[in-house]
């Protein structure tokens, strides 16, 4: 794989199901989801058992689903190695936005190395209609498919607490495949301001119900990663699926990402800044969660895919 | 290895009048399924009505002809689900007087 920096753990290379990845020395875990969802569950806001309490800004973030990519038109896809896959679906709203989470907590301020294959899809409905005024199906060529501009973003997050009060941080790499015009984007992205906490919230330190992106104080509090522009093999009509290879390095001792990877394209990130939040945090000592998610910028259901998932360390 | 389980919450605290259906949940693993619904909260003399419905593709849906859940003020009702393909939800309906419910949805599935 290019631009990696590690040398190959010979044990993946004689296990089929590891040898697609480039795991560092220690493998904390590998969720094939053909197994189940190992642990990947929906992330909810904090609440004390009064539902009412919870931000509506992270109440539905929906319940993951082990996915065997059926499609009116072909039946079963299936994934990279069998059958399952672990989906994230939206509602059908525009801006609606699904979050799955894996907890854990770390043992020593290493390298944290989170890797995936994973593909995104809009919702193709029979005799469907994608009904939206930047719509081009009345001059589809044949080879781009419409749907393809139906699919907003997703985005990878982790959730690190050094310590006992702190500092914590959100870690966030976005693709943003398609803006809520239908223009294709295609370039990853980071954030510029910390992931609003319930503790913020009630902190009265950002706004509640209006916001509209849980990943960043504004929308607008997003940059290009250098070089970061990378479209992506949506393939020609939703129901065929292609896998992309992922790889994201963090470092726990100076809470930088270090490299992000898809495919042949590996993004040098340890010069940019992630936010800190200002607060002090309790109860998250050696919090090491990692999140995916799927937001629509229109009101078409999109999905995210993720065959397996590797996390591995050098501690 | 133990039989794998998952049990999904489907709406959270959601609240509804008049008809409704869940979002689609892809449960092609496993052999069987059931429905939990629990109303929290309701208007006075609004019911609640819920029909198991399945899909082959997730965008299609047909009654899966068993029967349904009923429920009258807040409470907890349950129904099993067999050989139903790959694609779960539920098509509810407010019944009684105009007025809306609250509601828990699970569906507990298992191999």
């Amino acid at each position: 794989m290019a631009n990696h920096p590690h040398n190959r753990n010979r044990l993946c290379s004689a296990d089929v199901r590891l040898s697609k990845y480039n795991p560092l020395p220690r493998i904390l875990y590998f969720d094939d989801f053909d197994e189940g969802l190992n642990g990947w569950c929906e992330l909810v806001g904090n609440h004390t058992g009064d539902l009412d309490q919870i931000r509506p800004i992270a109440k539905d973030f929906r319940p993951p689903q082990l996915s065997s990519c059926t499609y009116f038109d072909i039946g079963t896809h299936g994934s990279v190695d069998g059958t399952y896959s672990l989906k994230l679906a939206t509602r059908p709203q525009r801006n609606h936005l699904a979050v799955a989470i894996k907890r854990m907590t770390y043992a020593a301020r290493g390298l944290v190395q989170f890797e995936t294959y994973v593909t995104f899809k809009s919702e193709l409905v029979p005799d469907g209609e994608p009904s939206a005024e930047w719509d081009e199906s009345s001059r589809w060529d044949g080879n781009v498919a419409p749907s393809e501009r139906q699919f907003g973003e997703f985005t990878f997050s982790n959730d690190i607490c050094v310590g006992e009060t702190g500092p914590r941080c959100h870690g966030v790499v976005r693709y943003r495949n398609a803006d809520p015009n239908g223009k294709l984007v295609q370039t990853w992205l980071y954030p510029t301001s910390v992931e609003p906490t319930t503790k913020m919230d009630r902190l009265g330190l950002v706004p509640s119900d209006s916001r509209p992106d849980f990943f960043a104080v504004s929308p607008e509090d997003w940059r290009e990663v250098p070089g970061g522009r990378q479209p992506l093999c949506f393939n020609e009509t939703a129901s065929k699926v292609n896998w992309h290879y992922v790889r994201w390095l963090f470092d726990l001792e100076s809470l930088r990402t270090i490299e992000f990877q898809c495919n042949d394209l590996c993004m040098d990130m340890r010069d940019l800044a992630v936010p800190m939040h200002d607060e002090e945090y309790r109860g998250l000592p050696n919090l090491l969660n990692l999140y995916v998610a799927v937001r629509t910028h229109v009101n078409v259901r999109n999905f995210l895919y993720l065959d397996s998932a590797l996390v591995s360390v050098d501690w | 290895m133990l039989r794998r389980s998952f049990t999904a919450v489907l709406e959270k605290g959601a609240t509804f009048s008049g008809e409704f259906s869940t979002e689609p949940y892809e449960a092609g693993w496993a052999h069987e399924a059931r429905w939990f619904v629990r109303v929290l909260r309701s208007d006075e003399r609004v019911g609640l009505q819920m029909v198991p419905q399945i899909s082959p593709d997730g965008t299609e849906w047909c009654d899966e002809g068993s029967g349904s859940i009923r429920l009258q003020g807040a409470g907890l009702a349950s129904m099993p689900i067999v050989n139903f393909g790959s694609w779960l939800r539920l098509r509810g309906t407010t019944t009684g007087r105009t007025g809306s419910v609250t509601v828990l949805i699970y569906l507990a599935l298992k191999e």
